[in-house]
């Protein structure tokens, strides 16, 4: 076993050297469109979140869970009205769903850029998601086809 | 039997120590701990030990840490089969979504069979015509130890939804076998021996699936718990697995999986030790016409008296209620092992997350 060892270490070095040397993806902001995901999202989304009713109780079950949620409520809380997220966020949800909606907020990275959003927070947010489905009788699949859009925001939100 | 109880006893101190750590992070090192992944996405552990589905490690670093801190889990596996009862218990930590160090004891007692061939080495040496085979005439039980390492190499599996790059880690195990004598009479060519791999794990939520694609370069004869190599084919060989898991639900998930394995002993006899093996057995029958149990044995049982290894396959219901139980309820289909056809059984798994 001996004269393998060296061999496992070389291929330890080379995985620990490629794993820091990551390339960089680029970010992704709303430009007015469907997010383009593989595989595509149900094109009946919207329609099966309730359109726009639907979408507002859905937005505002999130907030509800994302304000009783101690591990990001105090984020939220610091940066601006809920009120106000609360309609963008219903804008944004409604035009990645491919609703003709057209989100008037700031993009991904210029309202999350300076705010060293970790990993841990982005993942609670979509904790909370999932907790806003079940309680609007929103199922898992549906619930996911607007996770699969929102997903690739993660690059230009989480900056920590 | 004695080294088997003291790696019991370094495997409970090593558990409790973890256990110890992993409690104590939250207070003493506010920093490290962490549970910050979704629900679900560190798998479960697969019975080498590694963060992964059942018997496939995935790309995905196990325990509930995101890359802003360590988490870690133990495991107990059991599978019931005909002939055998596979049980692994182990523990694994993943450091910062990047690194996971894993460690399993697997531990395979044998049935029926093994009693058969253990009773013909008994009376065989008796005789005088057989030397320590490993295998007793009752219980007869494999141990193995494996260690693991795993790095998350590039990739995201979850959040990525906008290309198909998957989340690729590579990772090595090293098994060590202790039952050297039992493995010399399965013609094993050695009994500890290291596997590298490369895992693919990509989720596509538009249609709430999990695949993952590993390729594992090993010469493991079922995993190793029978050995590495063979007389003849003793060299790694690359050998794909594949794990398909659909997303019922946020804390569900129903699944498949497949295993290519090695075909480095089929066809050979068990070394029933000094030059009888069971393939010529055979033309025993009649040497030892004085022992007439084993004279009978001998003399029906030798078309079955060759090893075989099947690929191996199981479909699995997953149960994760929260970020510190996980359970897992499956259909093992193994195949062939060693000397026994149709070993298909149940296999229940239990993770606890700290």
């Amino acid at each position: 076993m001996t004269i393998h060892i060296p061999r496992i270490f070389t291929v330890a070095a080379l995985v620990l050297a490629a794993a820091f040397t990551q390339p960089v993806a680029a970010e992704q902001d709303p430009a007015g469109k469907v997010q383009t995901t593989y595989p595509g999202i149900s094109p009946d989304a919207y329609e099966k979140f309730g359109g726009k009713y639907g979408m507002e109780q859905w937005v505002k079950a999130l907030f509800k869970y994302i304000m009783l949620d101690n591990r990001i409520n105090y984020i939220f809380a610091q940066h601006g009205k809920i009120e106000r997220q609360i309609a963008l966020n219903q804008q944004l949800e409604a035009m990645m769903l491919g609703a003709p909606v057209q989100y008037q907020g700031a993009s991904m990275s210029a309202a999350h850029g300076e705010m060293g959003i970790t990993l841990t927070q982005f993942n609670a947010v979509v904790e909370d998601a999932y907790l806003a489905c079940d309680d609007t009788r929103t199922p898992y699949h549906v619930c996911n086809q607007l996770i699969a859009a929102l997903a690739p925001f993660k690059r230009a939100i989480v900056t920590k | 039997m004695q080294s088997y109880k003291g790696s019991y006893k370094q495997l409970s101190a090593s558990l409790l120590l973890v256990a110890a750590a992993m409690l104590s992070m939250p207070s003493a090192h506010a920093g490290l701990y962490n549970d910050g992944k979704v629900l679900a996405t560190g798998g479960v552990s697969m019975i080498d030990g590694a963060g992964g589905g059942g018997i496939t490690p995935w790309a995905t670093i196990t325990g509930y840490e995101t890359r802003d801190g360590i988490n870690g889990d133990v495991h107990y596996t059991y599978a019931s089969l005909p002939n055998y009862s596979l049980n692994s218990l182990g523990f694994a930590i993943g450091f910062y979504d990047r690194v996971e160090l894993s460690y399993s004891n697997d531990v395979l007692p044998t049935g029926s069979t093994f009693d058969t061939v253990g009773l013909l080495a008994s009376t065989l040496a008796a005789t005088g015509a057989s030397d320590d085979t490993g295998i007793e005439p009752f219980n007869t039980t494999i141990k193995m130890d494996v260690y693991g390492v795993k790095v998350r190499v590039l990739g995201e599996a979850i959040y990525d939804s906008d290309n198909l790059i998957p989340q690729i880690s590579v990772g090595a195990f090293y098994k060590k076998n202790h039952n050297s004598a039992l493995l010399r009479t399965l013609k094993a060519n050695k009994t500890k021996d290291y596997e590298l791999y490369a895992s693919f794990t990509k989720i596509f939520f538009p249609l709430d699936l999990l695949v993952n694609v590993t390729a594992r370069y090993t010469a493991a004869n079922q995993t190793g718990l029978t050995g590495f190599g063979g007389p003849s084919k003793t060299k790694r060989e690359i050998r794909p697995e594949v794990s398909l898991a659909y997303l019922l639900a946020k804390n569900t998930a129903i699944g498949a999986e497949w295993a290519k394995h090695g075909r480095n002993t089929d066809g050979e006899g068990v070394d029933v030790g000094g030059t009888v093996d069971t393939a010529s057995v055979a033309s025993l029958a009649g040497a030892l016409g004085g022992v007439p149990l084993a004279g009978t044995l001998l003399g029906t049982t030798n078309s079955t008296l060759t090893q075989r290894e099947s690929d191996w396959y199981d479909v699995f219901f997953a149960y994760l209620p929260n970020k510190n139980i996980s359970l897992v309820f499956a259909y093992a289909m193994l195949g062939n092992i060693t000397l026994t056809p149709n070993q298909s059984g149940y296999y229940f798994s239990v993770q606890a997350s700290f």
